[in-house]
């Protein structure tokens, strides 16, 4: 298969990329732009001077600090929600746990829009103070996408051939050593494709975060908020700061992707 | 009783009411989670629903339906509801066919893939109030590229499309930027899932002389069926609470006339604080949603 | 870095305040400032949106204030947009974490009536602040931070819209005669709406694109600051005060709104989505003619204080030495917004959080914070109008100081009446509406006045009737005289 149409696809690969990429392309030239260039008729593309003021003001008044709390909630409710949420998906996709009923249960929470629960949320948090705490915001994010994992790691473990695991608990393995040894490595792919998700919701999580932190546990979002004010919106710092967050995202999925790209290779030899 | 025996027994006691329990100890912890994040927020705002709280006013007596009775005779409600629905309807199957489309694209090997996964991921990371306020200065009238390009193609007239309150072009913007966003999300679900699609099959369909499209529509769609079905519902459901974009972008304007749910409940919960009608709001929205979903599901399982 | 570069500011200034202090042992700030000691080692936070204002506190009256009194000053910063509701959050949750809250003055009544404020009459008397409070600018003083009565908010911000214009472009000799030919009277700036039209089309048609005549914000969340002004000068009634019906769809309403869509057309491309930030920007850029914004933009257009790291935000000015300043057309600018610094319902140390805004508001420490080149405090009492440092910080600052002393005597204030917020956010609906185009004056402010009545029956006729009453009482509620 490889290499007939290979170059027409890489072109096409291309074309994509630039369309995505583009407004990341517009944010990189804001961050380094100095004001007067930013609104401007006809728009500038490049800077005329490089701008490097705002990302040396993220680091010297600490706002980088949003990156790490961002990193820390994000990566808590990633854990929280995979160990859960895989689980409890592996429970209903092979013991039908609780039927279609349950899982149906567990789907609904993720109709509740967050802006409608945010103020009991508030309540509760304020009461065992929870609130501006990682803790706090790690179990909102990993409980709010619990329904995301169960219902999608429940379809890659029914891809997994029941057959592995039978042969597995005749070998002498326990359901537990089963699960571990056999079911995980076999759901791989979908494992990190979830993951990578349920990262990205809790790191783009907007709502509880601005609600329940105040000066602690500040995300990127809140953050951001906060550069852009009635009286004075910091286009660069906030183009800044999106971008410097992009960068640990970025590597995390690149170094990930080995699990991807073995993911595939399985597929090969399951066949 | 030899040490080694008692050992053994006294493993298979504890793995045996480990794995008689095995189902329940798998599944609680997560019944357990979300029950004590979202039970009480649920019973509060189901509660307050039949009471009466305004910013000003905590009267905690019983109303009945009146927040109810109010919420179904507000026409802003049922625009909100109607322009969700058009938002979702049309952004649904254009982030399904973009991310298929390049799901196919890159299941394939293809030079330096890695580093394009990890690219076309990027615009999923970016917050969506960072992703809507970058796209409300791309499609800036005068400030922004999008209309300069458009200028260019057109033949050197800068072009003067109000992208943001033109009623025409709103909610094109709104979807543009949505898609932008979520696409990626659709994408590297369904590459995960074309790349565990067994090769072979297809291989052997197409030996036997099937065109591509058979091919799509016999062997791999039934493979992806499950996991795309799942993809479709998650992002369904996100797109109904569809937000931060929309706030970004328009704030649900001009007028009301991109205001979704979320923007209708926030402007009112939050803003307002008529806290018992954003309640109300609440439970009609998830109940009405989890109608459709039974409906839908159960279709899609039939047609499975 | 940041704080190097301020740091050698922030020393004279902390030397003037010194200074300024041993003439006068006794003053409101000293008085806060002694009493505050008993509280030493404890921490008060005050609330305050993020960017200049709050950077106010990290960077002077944060470590100024404990320095002198041991108390140490936390700050939390919330969006202007989620403000209001933050606070009430945090007072409905009983939450004690607040002290201080820096809120805008047409919050006051929702935030009394709701006890999420205190009244701060008794400590006033106490710490004998009264005297000193007088100096506040009294177009403010009288109408701000006052409820049942009471005194809720110490005036912190001298908010009122002025009108900028270019000198050089005015003065231009060219524009001189070629206006007066046109139009039978001097080029100068517009003292009524008509002149502001004719003049705005006249720099338009002859700039354009390069610059164009006027560019007012258009966005929501202020915009109906514009319209409030432009709507009173012309006599328009929010309500009839007896039924309490909306009337903002009269003829004058309509009107005013028809005026501003045709304006659009004069403004740059676009200005139906433009905020602050935009005619900001562009007018710092010398691409409009015309502006009404608040004083702040006074500083910056003579590049004063944006020269500081902290302020590369702010587009460098091209039209320093060319801004002229003037009352807005009508005469009786909007008193837009405001800040003020209130004490927390729920606060555990209400009186020393009553000291640290007492100290903050004090004409002495005031007289500082209003000179800082990153705060965005706009001077508000009578004493900094006439103070000689502020009038020597640039060539015109004098003029910028008569412009706003005058402006604010005969503005007007935000209509203040029960959930405002609302009632505004309707009414930035409706104009936004119109301006896109989707309906027409007439049928957007029809939508908007069912709206508010039907806000105003769910709030309680009669309790709005005397919130509204109380309102057009205030003696800088509407001008004694409508003008064109």
């Amino acid at each position: 298969m490889r290499g007939r149409g290979g170059g027409l696809r890489f072109i096409g690969a291309l074309a994509l990329l630039v369309v995505f990429l583009f407004p990341l392309f517009w944010i990189l030239t804001v961050a380094f732009k100095n004001p007067e260039d930013i609104f401007v008729t006809p728009p500038v593309w490049l800077p005329s001077t490089l701008n490097f003021q705002d990302f040396a003001l993220i680091f010297s008044e600490g706002y980088y600090r949003a990156i790490l709390n961002s990193l820390i909630v994000a990566t808590g409710a990633t854990i929280i929600a995979m160990v859960f949420g895989t689980t409890a998906a592996y429970s209903i996709a092979r013991h039908r746990t609780g039927g279609e009923t349950l899982a149906n249960w567990i789907l609904s929470w993720r109709m509740l829009p967050p802006i409608a629960v945010v103020f009991p949320i508030f309540l509760v948090f304020s009461v065992v103070e929870l609130r501006d705490s990682y803790f706090g915001l790690i179990l909102l994010n990993g409980a709010f996408n619990i329904p995301y994992v169960v219902w999608m790691m429940r379809g890659y473990i029914e891809d997994v051939p029941i057959e592995l695991e039978e042969s597995a608990l005749v070998d002498g393995c326990s359901r537990w050593q089963t699960l571990y040894r056999v079911v995980l490595p076999m759901a791989r792919t979908g494992l990190f494709a979830t993951a990578v998700f349920t990262f990205i919701f809790a790191w783009n999580e907007y709502a509880f975060a601005l609600v329940l932190t105040e000066t602690e546990v500040i995300t990127v979002p809140v953050q951001i908020a906060k550069f852009m004010g009635r009286e004075a919106t910091y286009f660069s710092r906030i183009a800044a700061l999106s971008l410097l967050a992009l960068i640990p995202v970025f590597l995390a999925v690149v170094t990930m992707q080995r699990y991807l790209v073995r993911g595939i290779s399985l597929g090969a030899i399951k066949g | 009783m030899t040490p080694r025996a008692e050992r053994s027994t006294a493993a298979a006691g504890s793995s045996g009411w480990l794995d008689r329990h095995f189902k329940y100890l798998l599944l609680y912890p997560a019944i357990v989670l979300l029950l004590l994040i979202g039970l009480f927020p649920v019973l509060y705002s189901l509660m307050v629903s039949f009471q009466n709280l305004t910013m000003l006013k905590q009267d905690y007596g019983f109303q009945g339906l009146l927040n109810y009775e109010r919420l179904i005779n507000t026409d802003r409600f049922w625009w909100a509801i109607l322009h969700t629905g058009v938002l979702t309807a049309i952004a649904l199957p254009l982030e399904l066919v973009f991310g298929l489309a390049m799901a196919r694209l890159f299941v394939k090997d293809i030079r330096g893939k890695r580093l394009f996964l990890a690219l076309l991921v990027l615009p999923a990371v970016l917050p969506p109030i960072v992703a809507g306020g970058i796209w409300r200065m791309l499609l800036d009238v005068s400030f922004g590229p999008i209309n300069q390009i458009i200028g260019w193609l057109s033949g050197g007239v800068p072009a003067s499309i109000n992208w943001l309150i033109d009623p025409f072009y709103v909610y094109p913007t709104i979807l543009l930027t949505e898609v932008w966003e979520w696409t990626p999300f659709m994408f590297l679900i369904l590459l995960a899932a074309l790349s565990n699609v067994d090769p072979s099959q297809e291989e052997a369909a197409e030996i036997d002389g099937a065109g591509p499209w058979t091919i799509f529509v016999r062997i791999t769609l039934p493979a992806i069926w499950p996991v795309m079905i799942v993809a479709l519902l998650i992002r369904g459901l996100d797109l109904v609470r569809t937000f931060d974009i929309v706030w970004a972008l328009t704030k649900g304007g001009p007028g009301t006339l991109t205001e979704t749910i979320s923007v209708y409940m926030y402007t009112m919960g939050f803003q307002r604080f008529a806290t018992s009608y954003t309640g109300a709001m609440a439970f009609v929205i998830i109940i009405v949603l989890s109608l459709a979903v039974m409906v839908l599901l159960r279709r899609v399982e039939i047609a499975r | 870095m940041l704080s190097r570069l301020v740091t050698g500011f922030l020393a004279g200034a902390a030397l003037m305040v010194g200074v300024s202090q041993a003439a006068l042992a006794e003053d409101a700030a000293a008085i806060a400032e002694n009493a505050a000691k008993q509280f030493a080692g404890k921490t008060v936070t005050i609330v305050k949106i993020p960017g200049p204002m709050a950077m106010e506190v990290t960077q002077f009256s944060g470590p100024e204030f404990e320095k002198r009194t041991g108390v140490k000053v936390a700050l939390v910063e919330v969006p202007l947009a989620e403000l209001f509701s933050k606070i009430m959050l945090e007072f409905r949750a009983g939450n004690t974490t607040y002290d201080v809250l820096d809120v805008q003055a047409s919050k006051i009544p929702d935030l009394a009536r709701s006890g999420a404020i205190v009244p701060l009459d008794d400590w006033m008397t106490k710490y004998a602040y009264w005297d000193d409070y007088k100096d506040v600018g009294a177009a403010w003083r009288d109408a701000w931070g006052r409820y049942g009565g009471k005194q809720y908010g110490f005036v912190d911000d001298g908010d009122v819209f002025l009108l900028f214009y270019r000198t050089d472009l005015f003065g231009d000799a060219a524009n001189q005669a070629a206006f007066k030919e046109k139009h039978g009277y001097d080029l100068a700036p517009p003292k009524t709406y008509k002149q502001f039209e004719e003049v705005t089309q006249f720099f338009t048609d002859k700039y354009k694109p390069s610059i164009y005549g006027a560019g007012n914000p258009r966005q929501r969340g202020t915009m109906f600051y514009w319209f409030e002004e432009e709507f009173r000068m012309k006599g328009g009634k929010w309500f009839d005060a007896e039924t309490m019906k909306a009337t903002v769809n009269s003829d004058i309403g309509v009107a005013v709104l028809s005026r501003m869509i045709a304006e659009n057309k004069n403004m740059p491309p676009g200005i139906e989505t433009w905020g602050v930030i935009e005619s900001m920007n562009a007018w710092l850029a010398g691409q409009l003619a015309m502006i009404t914004w608040w004083p702040g933009l006074g500083r910056w257009s003579e590049g004063y204080g944006t020269d500081v790291e902290a302020m590369s935000w702010v587009p460098k000015s091209q039209i320093i030495g060319k801004v002229g300043y003037a009352v807005v057309p009508g005469g009786h600018p909007q008193l837009a917004a405001g800040n003020l610094l209130t004490v927390s319902g729920n606060s555990q140390q209400q009186e020393l959080a009553y000291l640290y805004a007492q100290w903050l508001n004090s004409a002495t420490i005031s007289a500082e914070r209003v000179k800082l080149p990153f705060s965005f405090r706009d001077p508000f009492r009578v004493s900094q109008f006439k103070s000689e440092s502020f009038r020597a910080l640039w060539p015109a600052a004098g003029a910028y100081l008569d412009a706003m002393e005058n402006s604010s005597k005969t503005g007007l204030i935000d209509l203040t009446i029960v959930q405002v917020d609302t009632y505004n956010s309707l009414l930035d609906q409706g104009l936004e509406k119109a301006f896109s185009g989707a309906s027409d004056a007439q049928s957007a402010l029809d939508e908007v006045a069912a709206n508010w009545d039907a806000l105003t029956e769910e709030i309680g006729a009669d309790e709005q009737r005397e919130a509204y009453q109380s309102w057009l009482a205030a003696p800088n509620a509407y001008p004694a005289q409508p003008s064109e």
